[in-house]
């Protein structure tokens, strides 16, 4: 019934088109290239919690985007570099865009300059494959497929899946979390929790107003689904005669055991996404600012082991809004019930 | 001989499945003859690639996409469109 719902609420049709039709991107690059960030920008920042100051300068990225011409091979050959004329292939321009915003969101949410932290190039590989229903990081790139047309559109058209393929490679740079079972799982939620923050930041949209999913806009129209995932209600995004019904588990009782997609990364993650939006939600306000600083900094501290379980990584984040925000601040007891509502102890 | 694939993975972690038989499947039975499981290339590195679980007759082996080439790739094809 839940699902049902929420179809009809949000048809994809009208997700794609509020995705398609910003130009803010565009603008971020301008305001970038003629050095001049407006007011906002530098309020941002200033008022990012427990960084030390960072560096006056401002970052800049360095994007190239690539066309693999349909083929399974890359890198494919370059059709945009850094402050390139648009293509006017919309999935390559698309990818180039993106690729800025999630660059300015890391920059400006956290002071961080790319995905390593030290101004590492970005690639993007557009049109891989034929009908291909798929993005990936392949441990140096992403790599988007053109979707199928039937199932599902072009990989690059949501910001989010640019987010989360691109937190893939911070994530390798920083935990390394093992790409297998609970850890694994994190690290698919590390991409789905900045991927959806990067998205909340560029639509302006608050921890209340967001709607935490996963791919909006990435299935096709006619597909009876309005995401590929809901962090806010995992095992509601979708529910088609031809894709099946969301897997998501939102809590331990429900977690998954199976031995497919790699210990089912992209299944158990609904636990810690709901974990976060749970915690965001109590929080309240801009979910990049306080609930994102503190998976931020636990994420990139330096202190998990590399196959961390939920609980370990539970209890990892309710140190970091300890140190951030007091023991016993509100922040940390938000993140503490946020994951006891989902069945992790802390 | 039976042949089944499970493709699962890929940034939206949807499963798909195939099953096909050389019995009825000439073309299948060729690819078959072709196919090592037991000479793949190594797993490659990254996230939200697909994963594929091969059964060919009881011989299995899970692999990632990017270790998918020559016989293996056409069969993995050809059972999966088979569903």
């Amino acid at each position: 019934m839940a699902v049902m719902t929420i179809c009809t609420i949000v048809p994809p049709h009208i997700l794609d088109e509020v995705a398609a039709r910003t130009d803010d991107p565009a603008l971020r690059d301008i305001a970038r290239r003629t050095a001049v960030l407006s007011t906002a920008q530098r309020t941002e920042r200033r008022i990012t919690p427990a960084e030390p100051a960072g560096p006056l300068e401002d970052f800049v990225p360095d994007r190239t985007v690539k066309d693999a011409h349909n083929l399974e091979q890359l890198p494919g050959d370059t059709v945009r570099k850094e402050g390139g004329a648009e293509t006017g292939d919309t999935m390559a321009d698309q990818a180039y865009d993106w690729l800025g915003v999630a660059f300015d969101f890391f920059e400006a949410a956290y002071r961080r300059n790319s995905i390593d932290g030290a101004g590492l190039p970005m690639i993007s590989t557009v049109h891989y494959g034929r009908d291909y229903d798929n993005a990936f990081w392949n441990g140096a790139q992403m790599v988007y497929g053109d979707g199928d047309g039937t199932l599902f559109t072009a990989f690059t058209g949501p910001l989010d899946v640019t987010g989360h393929e691109l937190t893939h490679g911070l994530t390798q740079h920083t935990a390394n979390l093992d790409y297998y079972g609970q850890s694994g799982a994190l690290n698919e939620s590390m991409s789905d929790v900045f991927g959806a923050l990067i998205k909340q930041y560029h639509l302006g949209h608050t921890a209340d107003q967001a709607d935490w999913l996963i791919g909006a806009g990435l299935l096709a129209p006619g597909v009876n689904g309005v995401a590929l995932r809901s962090m806010k209600e995992p095992g509601t995004a979708y529910d088609d005669p031809n894709l099946g019904k969301d897997p998501q588990p939102g809590h331990m009782n429900d977690y998954v055991e199976t031995y497919r997609d790699n210990g089912g990364v992209h299944i158990n993650s609904g636990i810690p996404n709901r974990a976060f939006h749970l915690a965001a939600t109590a929080i309240g306000g801009r979910a990049w600012e306080r609930a994102g600083q503190i998976w931020y900094d636990t994420l990139t501290g330096g202190g998990l082991s590399e196959t961390i379980d939920f609980a370990a990584f539970a209890a990892a984040t309710v140190e970091t809004a300890s140190r951030l925000y007091g023991a016993t601040a509100a922040e940390t007891g938000a993140v503490r019930t946020a994951w006891n509502g989902v069945g992790v102890s802390t | 001989m039976k042949v089944t694939v499970v493709r699962s993975g890929g940034f939206a972690g949807i499963e798909r499945r195939g099953e096909a038989d050389t019995a009825t499947d000439p073309v299948l039975g060729e690819l078959v003859d072709r196919v090592d499981l037991g000479a793949l290339r190594p797993p490659a590195p990254g996230a939200d690639r697909f994963m594929y679980e091969i059964d060919v007759g009881g011989r299995t082996a899970v692999v990632d996409e990017a270790q998918l080439s020559g016989p293996l790739r056409q069969l993995v094809d050809r059972v999966l469109s088979a569903a």
